[in-house]
C-alpha cells in the first residue's frame, strides 16, 4: 500500500464520511490512506517524535470514526478538519510536556523548515498552486508577525503566552496575528473566485 | 466568558483558528461565529489556512508496516464496533474499547511477561512444496441461516475477536519490547535489524487485524497444546499460522500445513518448529470467500505429501 501526499477531490473525502456516519468502516479505511500522509507529516514536524506521532495519527482517525456526523461541509473540507483535529492532538501533547518538564516558552519549529514555493514537491498535484501562494504570503509576512504565527502554530501558545515569551503587549500580539491570518487566507479567497 | 460582543470575537478570531486561546474564549468565539454573517466565513476561511499550512509540512513516511499496521487497528476496531452492538453508540463503543484495550489497539501495552510470538528464525515464508495440487475456486457455498445458528455465529465471532485481540496483544507487545530496545540501540547495525523486526510485527499486527480476516484456531481434541491460530486474509488471500507448543518432528519428517474444503486437501506448505515449540508462517494462496472447512497440520515425510498420510497434530473448524 502507498499513501498518497495529495488526495483528490474534497466531494470524495464527503463521500466517505457520510458512509462512516452510516457505520461503514471500509470508508474509515479509505480516508486513512487518502490523508494519513499529509496528517503524518504535519504531526512529525510538530512533534519531531515518531511513536507520538503515530499515536496522533491513529488517534485522529479513531476520532474521526467516531465524530463523522459531526462534520460539517460548509465549515470547511474533510482535509481541514481532519488536519484540525490532528494538530490540536498533537499541540495537547507539546502543551503537556511543556507542563511538565517546564520548558521554556518558545519553540524550534519554525516555517523556515518548510519548503520553499519553487521547491513545493506536490507543484504538480492538485492543490498545489494555493498550497504554493499561501506559503508565498508565509514568507512575505514581516518578521514579527511571523514569529507571532510560529509561537502560535508550532508551539502552541496562547496569545498571552506569546506576549510573555516576546515581551510584546497582549493586544500588540492579538493585533499581529489576526494581521498575519488575515494575510493568509488571502490567497484562499483568491483561490474560490479563480483569480489566482 | 459566554457573552461576546461582535468586536471582541472578530478580534480573536485568528487565535481560535490557531487554537491559541483558552477552551472558555475559543467556546465563546464559535458560539458567536456560528451566527454572525461576518464571523463565520471568516473564522472558517482562517481555519483552512491553518490547514493548508498544514500540508506544506516537510514530507514525512512512516516506517515499513506500521501505516498499515494502525489502518488495520483502526478498521477492525470501527469493524468491533459496528458488529457487537449496531446501533447502540454507548454500549458498542465502551465494548469497543475494552475489546481495543484487550487487544492493546487503543494505547501502548506493557510487555513484561507477555508471550512472545515466534522468532525470526521461525518466522519463514513457505512455499508449497511442489507436489501441491493446481490452484482451485470452489464456489462459495450460501449458508442456511436461523437464529439459532445466527446465535452461536455471533458468538463465534466474538470468541473469535476475542481471540485475535489476545494475539494481537501478544505481537504488539513483542513489537513494542523491540521499540524499547531499539531505543537503547549501540549500534547502526543493531538498529537495522531492530528496525527490520519492527516492521516484520508490524506487518503481522496488520495480517492478523484487517476486516477482511478469517481467523481459525487449531488446537488437539483435548485442548491442550500444541495449538495455534491461522489468519486468513481474504482479500490479499495471505496466510499466517502462529502455533505454540509443537515438539520437533521425528528425524526425516516435518510438518504440513493443509486447507480442507469441501472436495480436496490443499497443502499450505511444510514447516519445522524452532526449539519452544513456535511458528510463524506465512503463505499466500488463492481460495473462494467461504470455500475454507477446516485447516489442519499432519506429520510427514520431509518435502510434504501431494495429500495427507500421516497423523493429524492438530487441526482448527473455520465454519464456526
Amino acid at each position: 500500500m502507498s499513501y498518497s501526499r495529495d488526495s483528490g477531490s474534497n466531494a470524495e473525502d464527503v463521500a466517505l464520511i457520510r458512509r462512516m456516519c452510516d457505520s461503514d468502516e471500509t470508508a474509515l479505511g479509505a480516508l486513512y490512506d487518502r490523508w494519513m500522509r499529509s496528517l503524518y507529516s504535519l504531526v512529525m514536524h510538530l512533534l519531531k517524535d515518531a511513536d507520538e506521532a503515530e499515536d496522533v495519527v491513529e488517534e485522529t482517525f479513531w476520532q474521526a470514526w467516531r465524530k463523522a456526523s459531526t462534520y460539517e461541509p460548509s465549515r470547511g473540507a474533510v482535509s481541514t478538519w481532519l488536519l484540525t483535529i490532528g494538530r490540536r492532538k498533537a499541540l495537547d501533547r507539546l502543551r503537556a510536556k511543556r507542563r511538565q518538564r517546564e520548558e521554556p516558552f518558545g519553540s524550534d519549529r519554525t516555517f523556515a523548515d518548510l519548503p520553499s514555493p519553487s521547491a513545493d514537491p506536490l507543484q504538480n498535484a492538485a492543490g498545489s498552486e494555493l498550497r504554493r501562494h499561501v506559503l508565498t504570503a508565509l514568507q512575505q509576512l514581516p518578521a514579527e508577525q511571523r514569529e507571532v504565527l510560529e509561537l502560535g502554530y508550532f508551539g502552541g501558545l496562547s496569545q498571552t503566552e506569546i506576549a510573555d515569551a516576546t515581551g510584546q503587549p497582549l493586544g500588540t500580539v492579538k493585533t499581529r496575528m489576526r494581521l498575519a491570518m488575515q494575510k493568509l487566507r488571502e490567497p484562499l479567497s483568491m483561490h474560490r473566485q479563480g483569480t489566482v | 466568558m459566554t457573552d461576546m460582543s461582535h468586536e471582541e470575537a472578530f478580534s480573536e478570531l485568528a487565535a481560535v483558528a490557531l487554537d491559541a486561546v483558552s477552551v472558555e474564549v475559543g467556546a465563546a468565539v464559535r458560539a458567536h461565529a456560528a451566527v454572525c454573517p461576518e464571523c463565520g466565513p471568516e473564522l472558517a476561511a482562517m481555519e483552512e489556512a491553518v490547514a493548508v499550512l498544514g500540508q506544506l509540512a516537510p514530507d514525512q513516511q512512516m516506517y515499513g508496516g506500521r501505516a498499515a499496521g494502525i489502518r488495520s487497528r483502526l478498521v477492525m476496531r470501527a469493524r468491533a464496533e459496528r458488529d457487537v452492538q449496531p446501533g447502540t453508540e454507548t454500549g458498542s463503543a465502551d465494548l469497543s474499547r475494552g475489546v481495543a484495550s484487550l487487544a492493546g489497539l487503543g494505547h501502548k501495552i506493557t510487555p513484561v511477561s507477555q508471550r512472545a510470538v515466534g522468532t525470526d528464525a521461525a518466522a519463514r515464508r513457505v512455499t508449497p512444496p511442489g507436489k501441491v495440487p493446481p490452484m482451485r475456486t470452489v464456489r462459495p457455498e450460501r449458508p442456511e441461516r436461523n437464529r439459532s445458528i445466527m446465535g452461536w455465529m455471533a458468538l463465534a465471532a466474538t470468541l473469535a475477536l476475542i481471540a485475535t485481540g489476545v494475539q494481537l496483544m501478544r505481537v504488539s507487545a513483542d513489537r513494542n519490547s523491540i521499540r524499547a530496545a531499539l531505543a537503547t540501540r549501540d549500534s547502526s547495525s543493531r538498529e537495522d535489524s531492530l528496525l527490520a523486526q519492527i516492521a516484520e510485527k508490524d506487518a503481522m499486527i496488520a495480517a492478523m487485524g484487517g476486516a477482511d480476516v478469517k481467523m481459525v484456531s487449531l488446537a488437539t481434541e483435548s485442548a491442550q497444546q500444541p495449538h495455534g491460530k491461522m489468519f486468513w486474509n481474504r482479500v490479499s488471500n495471505d496466510w499466517m499460522m502462529i502455533t505454540y507448543g509443537l515438539r520437533s518432528p521425528k528425524p526425516g519428517m516435518t510438518y504440513q500445513v493443509w486447507l480442507v474444503t469441501d472436495d480436496a486437501k490443499i497443502s499450505a506448505g511444510t514447516f519445522k518448529p524452532d526449539a519452544q515449540g513456535k511458528t510463524v508462517m506465512h503463505a499466500n494462496y488463492a481460495l473462494a470467500p467461504n470455500a475454507l472447512r477446516a485447516v489442519a497440520i499432519t506429520e510427514e515425510p520431509e518435502g510434504g505429501m501431494p495429500a495427507p498420510t500421516g497423523p493429524m497434530i492438530v487441526v482448527g473448524s473455520a465454519t464456526l
